[in-house]
């Protein structure tokens, strides 16, 4: 019971540092980015410090529930619900802003998702959760409300992630212009994963899936970190060196 | 089929096929131009008057003609009826089409371009 616990510990561990740090990277290298690009960077730092910020409480209560102390564990449950109410927001903007490329637009869509949030809040604290149940592998609240969970099904997690599909699709559909699929294509995909698989943790009350999708996070995270800061042997792979090395041979009529 | 001819968008999809290396046909102002008032006037004869209130800020009146002569007649896009007077044939038509093609194709790219361009 212990070992797997405390490999979930780990899991969160890994997922709030390496979201932290990913958000952290991003921000300080900002200046690399374009005007037009950088309202949309903003969102997706907002995103990945969110996704740390559900995650540093959350490894704190599965220490708590390490150690048995069931009255951290709800306390802490409590705070990471916050940042996972409102993971949506961002998201939004940064999808509605990369599409329409009106701030204004995307800054309205996404005050919509944040009055989505504050009602699941309102639901989740006025009904509560079932927990902790401490399992082999996690610790496990079941959301008490019915309709909280409903809002976050239909109004935060359905439309976003329709978004990023559409946006995919976009993509793949208008394949006339040559896509680097490190750059773009990754980085949605990563956030999808990420987002999915948040989802299925807060909701999950199986502790096998939660760690599961715990895992999936962290690689979600470690793949929109290789999108945007790709490792030497990508860049190699996929630079134009071989054609800057290319000698030139001058054709004449003889 | 009477729409009105946009010249600043006719330029801008001319310059983005040149930039792809294309210089005659769709990266080509005077043909673009040229085809799309002949189109606008279908079934009705064009005359050069016609064609020169949208082409004079990019050629003379020599090219113009030239032009109808050496690719639109020549190939079979126009039909002289008079002089100086031409209406389009179907396989002029057909050019016409594929011209509208060439600017979805530039707007899709362009759009497109600018997804990829907010994309941190």
């Amino acid at each position: 019971m212990i070992m797997e616990l405390f490999l979930n510990i780990i899991i969160c561990f890994a997922i709030t540092v390496s979201s932290f740090t990913f958000a952290f990277v991003l921000a300080r290298n900002d200046q690399k980015y374009t005007k037009k690009s950088k309202p949309a960077l903003w969102a997706l730092i907002t995103f990945w410090t969110l996704v740390g910020a559900a995650y540093l409480p959350t490894t704190i209560r599965m220490v708590a529930a390490y150690i048995d102390k069931p009255a951290i564990d709800t306390m802490m449950y409590n705070v990471s619900v916050i940042p996972f109410a409102f993971i949506s927001v961002p998201l939004v903007f940064f999808i509605t802003y990369v599409m329409v490329g009106k701030e204004n637009i995307s800054r309205s869509i996404s005050f919509i998702f944040t009055i989505f949030g504050i009602i699941y809040l309102g639901f989740f604290y006025s009904s509560g959760a079932i927990g902790p149940i401490v399992m082999e592998w996690s610790s496990i609240f079941i959301v008490n409300s019915e309709i909280a969970i409903q809002i976050y099904l239909m109004g935060l997690f359905v439309f976003p992630t329709a978004m990023i599909l559409g946006l995919l699709l976009l993509m793949f559909i208008t394949r006339s212009i040559a896509i680097s699929i490190h750059r773009t294509v990754l980085p949605l995909v990563a956030i999808s994963f990420v987002f999915d698989f948040i989802l299925t943790d807060f909701m999950t009350s199986i502790d096998t899936i939660q760690v599961v999708s715990r895992l999936f996070i962290l690689v979600g995270t470690a793949q929109a970190f290789l999108a945007y800061f790709p490792q030497t042997v990508f860049i190699e792979k996929n630079s134009t060196k071989e054609n800057d090395e290319f000698e030139y041979e001058i054709i004449t009529d003889d | 089929m009477s729409e009105n001819i946009d010249v600043e968008l006719e330029q801008e999809i001319a310059t983005f096929y040149q930039s792809l290396g294309i210089n005659q046909g769709p990266g080509d102002i005077q043909y673009r131009l040229m085809l799309k008032v002949l189109e606008k006037n279908d079934p009705g004869i064009t005359e050069f008057a016609d064609i020169r209130e949208y082409t004079d800020q990019f050629a003379d009146r020599g090219s113009i003609g030239s032009k109808m002569k050496t690719v639109f007649q020549l190939e079979g896009l126009v039909k002289k009826v008079k002089r100086g007077g031409y209406v389009i044939t179907d396989k002029g038509l057909m050019a016409a089409s594929f011209l509208k093609n060439t600017t979805v194709f530039y707007k899709k790219t362009k759009k497109m371009g600018e997804i990829i361009e907010r994309m941190p």
